[in-house]
């Protein structure tokens, strides 16, 4: 009814413009339509004025526009908010149609910030948004994958490769720790730690990256925010939209393998009387296949003056390109607003999902007997056996540890993870009085995740025991509630204020369950009848609660628009603080300079934008598990006179000082627009001071306990780093635009303290390389470095090798650079011997630079968009290289080019069965350009579609990853080992091994709307 | 309007008032935790539960001990570093099994020290309560008997830390107040201990006793080792112990529970485990790589004995039988002597391996890791032979002490059910030197991989003769006036510098 109204009113006022024409008789009626260069659709609401006159009106709902003009000089200007001004001379043609290009720089577009919003060209801090169209050019399962390459200051990788449903690590400015988490923390629509909703359902997400703009999430803040806001209905006729898709995936690069014959003769050149088997198996093949998505989303959107609303359901459904591996999600939103009166609002917000994962065993932690992944097990698996025995049974490695074949590993485990959350969120909003506003929000979220295994006696692991099944259960609730007063006050003085404060608490629990059982009778229950099994393992349950409560305010002052202030605070108390340090304090405060409204700039042709932001705040990093300051007993496991029996030791002390880390950030930034902001371009330097890490501090290991670590505060570490992107609307016309995009952004983490300031060595090799240590941590060094022997190439027949390696012609020749006197102290002198003295970083994982290259171009009907992504001077070392360099495995077809007597202008010594030494031999440079993204869409012309219901339909194609640049001789540079815990995925950085393949997309689509 | 707002207040401020003190559920405070003389049970099995270690006698302590010795050497060239640095007397202060045991050794005296600080909060029968505290005393002792022989100097701390400030800049205890407090806990230990407990994996009186009888012979007291050997000898009846008809038995993991010869074991079960603990790898590392004879699959043959070890030993010991394996099963070609291992497998080694811990180990998992072995730490024939070498110091020739060593002997020469006549009684009438030599050679075959072979070298000064070039394990980087002892871990060294210097050479 009340698009009714507005059109009737649309029609009075034609009516009444008509009239006009009879007095005036030399006046005449334009029309036409206005509509968006991004979507072709009418635009409701622009204004419309003949220039030099009061004279002009505006669009109706569906963009159309009728307007008096006196003669054909007369200029139409077509203004509207976030849109590029159009002036158009009107000519002799009655009709005139206008397409409005968003305005590049959206100087004027509102952004989120953390508990309200503020005009883009007021913001002091550095804040980077992505849009949903970035985050929807192809089909992502997480919204976070989609943030890669489109934001500066912003690393995103997948932990696990193409895997369905791999864990995304997205680091703000760099890891600003070492033992706590470095991950972003992510509010949904004001939720904080909300489950991230489907890409498509989300409007924008804002990364906030410096101290002023994070520093109002405190205590949590220290790694960036991103604020993710959903889509709202909009008032105005109602839409439905159908987007639907299907992508093919395949693996984006398999490693060149010896055949079985190949492989026999690579074998008896080291190890004579290897007899070679019947079969010639290609492992690879054998477990890869065509995967595919297809992605589905209905919405319905629309609202009157009162109510708003969007519902969305969203069905996402991969096939991974690895047998036996796949990922279904469904999950739905519902955004309902409504105004209750003038003064009081009040919204909804509820969302759902579920997700079913299947997994196959990649990135294992030691591939001894039984244990290696389906991946890393295509390398090291003789490809002269089969996949079976004669009696059925799966084949077993000829060579090295016991191994399952990949294709009887992928197949037989069982690894199911089934995922249920909800998240409903209420709020309501009323205007106290004019200009103060305060806002209250209840949310309750449920995640609730069972993760069931089981390992059937067709596999090693499995046989011994008889199969064994696990169950994992974990249930996390979060419920929140925040209240906020905002209070806004123009010309206040010599300028305008807001003001907020507000407070804020949140409970989280978590309840935890784990069950398992081992000697079942058959394989078939899988590990749906534990009570089946005929020995039990030791079954757990805990819960975990935790509580914050914070108050925390802003305050925004600017002076004419130019020189802007802002200072934000939080003062959070966490249950998880230890006694003495309950409470904590995060300041920050921020000055901008619109120096492009100064006089001697405001006129400037060329220049429409010209601001200086500076900022300094302080930031917190919690991760101080709960009850992590409590002194403890626990139950351990022990065994008495062969049975289980109750036994408990001291594993913690109480530790009643410890405290938050606090990252100190300063952030210098400058945004530059040109030609009324058709090229824009921002600049930042920052420096992250983080102190008083979190860090698990070894304690005089005489004290006692088995776990002889206290998190203390010591340690700092620095992240420092220059971010640069420039947007360009490079040609528009009405037929055709270009638009483009480029981010830079470089960040170099060191290490500034340790405890004692000793270096701490890292154990990251998989378990059965029998490594001690692989990766170090050193003040003045990066983190993550890898640690281990310099390769110098191959002996050489007369030449003379350190005694405690090898010696032999054709053997590795590793560098001798250390060694002790009489005392047994270090000299920093060769000394003749091989030994742990001579182990030295080899290697940095952190790249130099990453950037980012977004390219849209419109032709008409037609739409296309061209996205790189580039990591440059990043090493990785390859675990998997240096395993089939090390004897016990298949090897690569360059590998064949090994030392012999007649070839010995090599880098590859003689094969042997080596020691898995970590030595500088594998690590490469990681460095790659990759073509994210490319795709074609083509929307069907509006005279056809005018005819029917529909309002747009775009087809398009895309394809992923299809050409990558790269000199790195692995199967992917986006490589990653073990990012599990918190420590991990702050120090394994730059690893390869037995990870899940990156996957080549193509991908075809229709969106409708309705 | 204004109802709506009064109920959000009072809504939030139900919810959202908190003290943000901590109340976790299904934890225990050591503040509260002593009640009964089971809760003291309790803290004293978490003692015993970290001895059963993969950090402690699972791998880390038992392996090196092992590789340490000249009974076992390494085979698999391609294992870890750190396992070989400690075989060939090249380790340094980084070494990673002694990274591992040297933290694993406090954390069963500090869990040892949680016990005795805790029994004074109870209150009770004073004696059933020392009864359970002795076994605290006792694991206390074993740890520290272990470190000291180790290491020599270290920090010894005999109460339960709660303040790290206490102890962070203590200094090495001599090597003589580690002995007397490890006497004196041993002593309470034997006084309160009952004779007998339900299980060997608990001490009794006997195995008290027989720790005295073992450090007063690492001491060289032997008169009172002598006594307290004798001690155990005279009351085995009492104590039920003795010598176990088949050898073989203390090897099987399916009788050793029962059998009375164990005065402390150290208990696996089967395929059962949390984390490192109750995660054994001993079969693993002696086992014969390649080898699927057993339904828990191959070893890894890192500790293999030389072939001298073997040579060297009498084919018609049943010891000899019970102790090494000399065929193994390969895949596809069956059953082959251990001169032709390497060529079924590329790590495998042409040397006989150490059978003890590989082949009747019951439910296991792969590699025969988390086996259901009950490790023994002391035994009764060790008793005995402590006892004739003791005994031979202060009465030499003794008839006594010869005595002792054919009853070891006796044992052997049932054959686990097919008698045999070696080995022979000892020549009557031995001469000091001659009866010392045959004791020690029979502690040798008798205890043969039993983690103690390491301690008898060092604690006589024979080095030089058991890695010299005819020694079993000739080892050319064994230096007399440093390898004695093992480097403490230098980063605990960084921790407090007041323990520095190191041992001498590391």
């Amino acid at each position: 009814m009340p698009n009714k109204m507005k059109s009737n009113r649309a029609y009075l006022l034609l009516f009444l413009l008509l009239i006009g024409t009879f007095g005036y008789a030399q006046e005449r009626s334009i029309s036409g339509k206005v509509v968006s260069g991004d979507d072709s659709l009418g635009l409701p609401g622009v204004n419309i004025s003949i220039k030099g006159t009061s004279n002009g009106g505006s669009t109706d709902m569906d963009g159309n526009y009728t307007v008096n003009v006196k003669n054909k000089n007369a200029v139409l200007v077509f203004s509207y908010l976030g849109f590029v001004t159009k002036e158009v001379t009107v000519g002799t043609s009655n009709t005139i149609n206008v397409t409005l290009q968003t305005d590049a720089d959206e100087l004027e577009t509102v952004v989120v910030v953390g508990y309200g919003t503020v005009k883009k060209s007021d913001i002091t801090g550095s804040v980077s948004s992505v849009k949903s169209d970035d985050l929807n050019a192809f089909p992502v399962l997480n919204a976070e994958q989609a943030l890669q390459g489109r934001a500066a200051g912003v690393m995103v990788q997948s932990n696990n490769g193409g895997e369905p449903g791999a864990p995304i690590k997205v680091r703000v400015r760099g890891g600003t720790s070492i033992n706590a988490s470095s991950d972003a923390l992510i509010v949904v629509d004001g939720f904080v730690g909300a489950s991230m909703p489907a890409p498509e359902d989300i409007a924008s997400m804002e990364i906030l990256k410096d101290a002023s703009s994070t520093a109002i999430y405190g205590s949590r803040a220290a790694n960036g925010v991103i604020l993710v806001t959903t889509k709202k209905g909009k008032t105005g006729k109602s839409t439905v939209e159908l987007n639907t898709s299907y992508s093919s995936q395949t693996v984006n690069n398999t490693l060149d393998m010896l055949n079985a014959d190949q492989f026999a003769a690579y074998r008896n050149s080291f190890a004579p009387g290897y007899v070679q088997g019947t079969a010639n198996t290609d492992w690879q093949d054998e477990i890869y296949r065509n995967g595919g998505i297809s992605n589905t989303q209905l919405s319905f959107s629309g609202g009157s003056d009162n109510i708003k609303y969007y519902v969305s359901g969203n069905f996402f459904d991969q096939k991974g390109v690895i047998i036996n591996s796949d990922l279904n999600r469904f999950t739905i939103l519902s955004n309902i607003d409504a105004n209750i009166s003038d003064k009081v609002s009040v919204g909804l917000s509820v969302a759902g999902g579920s997700f079913n994962k299947n997994g196959i065993l990649t990135q294992t932690q030691s591939g001894g007997t039984g244990t290696a992944d389906v991946v890393s097990s295509t390398y090291r698996f003789a490809p002269d056996l089969g996949i079976y025995n004669p009696d059925g049974s799966f084949v077993v490695n000829s060579i090295g540890d016991d191994i399952d074949n990949p294709y009887a590993t992928a197949t037989q485990n069982i690894n199911e993870t089934k995922t249920n959350n909800y998240r409903a969120n209420f709020f309501f909003n009323w205007e106290i009085i004019s200009g103060l506003d305060f806002k209250t929000a209840f949310g309750y979220s449920a995640d609730n995740r069972q993760t069931g295994k089981f390992k059937p006696t067709t596999l090693i692991a499995g046989a011994g025991v008889g199969g064994e099944a696990t169950i994992l259960d974990v249930k996390s609730t979060s419920i929140i509630t925040e209240n906020y007063l905002t209070y806004k006050k123009d010309e206040l003085w010599k300028g305008n204020l807001t003001a907020m404060a507000g407070y804020s608490y949140q409970k989280n629990t978590r309840n935890e369950v784990f069950a398992g059982a081992r000697g079942f009778v058959t394989n078939s229950v899988s590990y749906r009848n534990l009570g089946g099994g005929s020995v039990y393992l030791q079954p757990q349950s805990s819960l975990e609660e935790t509580e914050l409560v914070s108050v925390f305010g802003r305050l925004n002052y600017t002076i004419s628009d130019k020189y802007l202030f802002t200072f934000t605070g939080r003062y959070d108390g966490s249950s998880n603080f230890s006694k003495n340090h309950k409470y904590a304090f995060f300041p920050s405060g921020a000055f901008g300079w619109n120096m492009s409204k100064e006089d001697f700039l405001a006129d400037s042709e060329t220049i429409s934008n010209w601001k200086w932001r500076v900022s300094y705040g302080a930031t917190g990093n919690p991760s101080i598990p709960p009850y992590g300051t409590l002194a403890r007993f626990s139950e351990i496991y022990s065994v008495i006179g062969d049975n289980i029996t109750n036994a408990v030791a001291v594993t913690q002390l109480a530790n009643d000082n410890l405290k938050w880390e606090t990252s100190y950030q300063f952030n210098l930034g400058l945004d530059l627009g040109f030609f009324n902001n058709r090229l824009s371009a921002t600049m930042d330097y920052y420096n992250i001071d983080t102190k008083d890490l979190l860090f698990q501090r070894p304690l005089p290991e005489y004290i006692g306990l088995a776990n002889p670590f206290q998190m203390q505060n010591i340690g700092e570490l620095q992240n420092r780093g220059f971010e640069f992107s420039v947007n360009g609307r490079i040609f528009a016309n009405d037929n055709f635009s270009w638009s483009s995009s480029l981010n830079y952004s470089t960040n170099k983490t060191k290490i500034l303290a340790l405890p004692n300031n000793e270096d701490i060595l890292i154990a990251s090799a998989p378990g059965h390389f029998l490594q001690s240590e692989s990766q170090i941590l050193r003040v003045g060094e990066s983190v993550g470095s890898f640690y281990g022997y310099i390769y110098e190439g191959v002996i050489q027949d007369g030449q003379t090798a350190p005694t405690g390696g090898e010696t032999l012609p054709g053997g590795q020749l590793l560098a001798d650079i250390n060694g002790r006197d009489a005392d047994g102290n270090l000299t920093g002198e060769p000394d003749g011997k091989l030994n742990s003295d001579d182990k030295t970083i080899i290697g940095d994982p952190t790249p130099d630079f990453i950037l980012g290259f977004n390219n849209d171009f419109k032709f008409k009907n037609f739409d296309a968009n061209l996205f790189f992504q580039a990591s440059v001077g990043n090493d990785i070392l390859n675990y998997s290289l240096l395993e089939m360099g090390s004897g016990d495995a298949n090897t690569t077809t360059d590998m064949l080019n090994y030392w012999t007597p007649t070839n010995t202008n090599t880098d590859i010594p003689a094969p042997a069965i080596r020691a898995k030494l970590i030595t500088s031999r594998y690590v490469y440079d990681g460095s790659y350009l990759r073509m994210k993204n490319i795709s074609i869409g083509y929307s069907l012309p509006k005279e056809i579609l005018d005819k029917t219901f529909i309002e747009n339909i775009r087809v398009y194609v895309s394809g992923q990853n299809l050409i990558t640049w790269t000199k790195y001789p692995g199967a992917d540079p986006e490589a990653n080992y073990r990012n599990d815990n918190n420590e991990r995925s702050n120090t394994n950085l730059g690893l390869d091994y037995g990870s899940y393949p990156n996957v080549k997309t193509f991908t075809m689509g229709v969106n409708f709307k309705f | 309007m204004k109802k709506i707002i009064t109920l959000i207040c009072i809504a939030y401020l139900a919810i959202g008032c908190s003290d943000l003190e901590e109340n976790p559920v299904g934890l225990l405070a050591p503040e509260s935790f002593f009640q009964t003389t089971d809760d003291l049970q309790a803290a004293v099995n978490g003692s015993f539960a970290y001895m059963a270690s993969e950090k402690y006698w699972g791998r880390k302590l038992s392996l090196a001990l092992l590789l340490r010795g000249d009974m076992a050497d390494i085979g698999d060239q391609t294992t870890s570093a750190y396992r070989i640095d400690v075989n060939n007397f090249t380790m340094n202060d980084d070494n990673a099994m002694v990274t591992n045991f040297w933290p694993q050794s406090y954390a069963i005296i500090g869990a040892a020290n949680q016990a005795i600080d805790g029994a004074e909060l109870l209150s009770g029968d004073q004696d059933k309560i020392n009864a359970v505290a002795a076994q605290a005393y006792f694991a206390r002792a074993f740890a520290y008997y272990n470190l000291v022989r180790l290491f020599g100097e270290i920090p010894y701390i005999d109460f339960a830390v709660s303040d790290i400030s206490t102890v962070e800049s203590i200094s090495k205890s001599s090597v003589d107040a580690v002995y007397a407090g490890i006497v004196a806990d041993l002593e309470f230990a034997k006084k309160w201990l009952p004779d007998t407990q339900p299980t060997r994996s608990l001490p009794s009186k006997a195995t008290a006793a027989a720790y005295l009888a073992s450090v007063y012979l690492t001491l060289g007291e032997h008169a009172k080792s002598y006594t307290e050997a004798k001690y155990v000898i005279t009351n085995k009846g009492k104590f039920n112990v003795g010598l176990d008809p088949d050898y073989q038995n203390l090897f099987n993991a399916d009788k050793v529970g029962s059998s009375n010869e164990p005065l402390f074991t150290i208990d696996f079960i089967g395929q059962s485990r949390d984390g490192d603990l109750g995660q054994d790898y001993l079969a693993s590392v002696t086992g014969i790589r390649g080898n699927i004879t057993f339904s828990y699959g191959e070893g890894w043959s890192v500790a293999v004995p030389s072939l001298k070890v073997y040579n060297d030993w009498d084919g018609r010991d049943y010891r000899k039988a019970v102790s090494l394996d000399t065929v193994a099963t390969f895949k596809n070609v069956g059953l082959q002597p251990y001169t032709v291992f390497k060529n079924y497998n590329g790590r495998a080694v042409n040397r006989p391996h150490i059978a003890k811990y590989y082949r009747m180990i019951g439910i296991a998992g792969n590699n025969g890791r988390e086996s259901s072995s009950n490790y023994i730490t002391m035994r009764y024939a060790e008793v005995l032979l402590t006892a004739a070498e003791a005994l031979n110091e202060t009465t030499p020739g003794s008839s006594e002490a010869a005595g002792y060593v054919n009853e070891v002997r006796t044992r052997a020469r049932l054959g686990g059910g097919t008698p045999s006549a070696y080995p022979a009684n000892l020549a009557s009438g031995l001469n000091q030197a001659d009866l010392r030599k045959a004791i020690l050679e029979e502690r040798r075959i008798e205890l043969a991989f039993e983690f103690g072979r390491w301690f008898d070298i060092k604690r006589l000064g024979i080095g030089n003769e058991a890695f010299g070039p005819n020694g079993f394990e000739p080892q050319p980087n064994f230096t007399a006036s440093r390898d004695y002892l093992f480097p403490l871990p230098a980063d605990e060294l960084a921790r407090n510098t007041n323990l520095q210097p190191n041992n001498p050479g590391y």
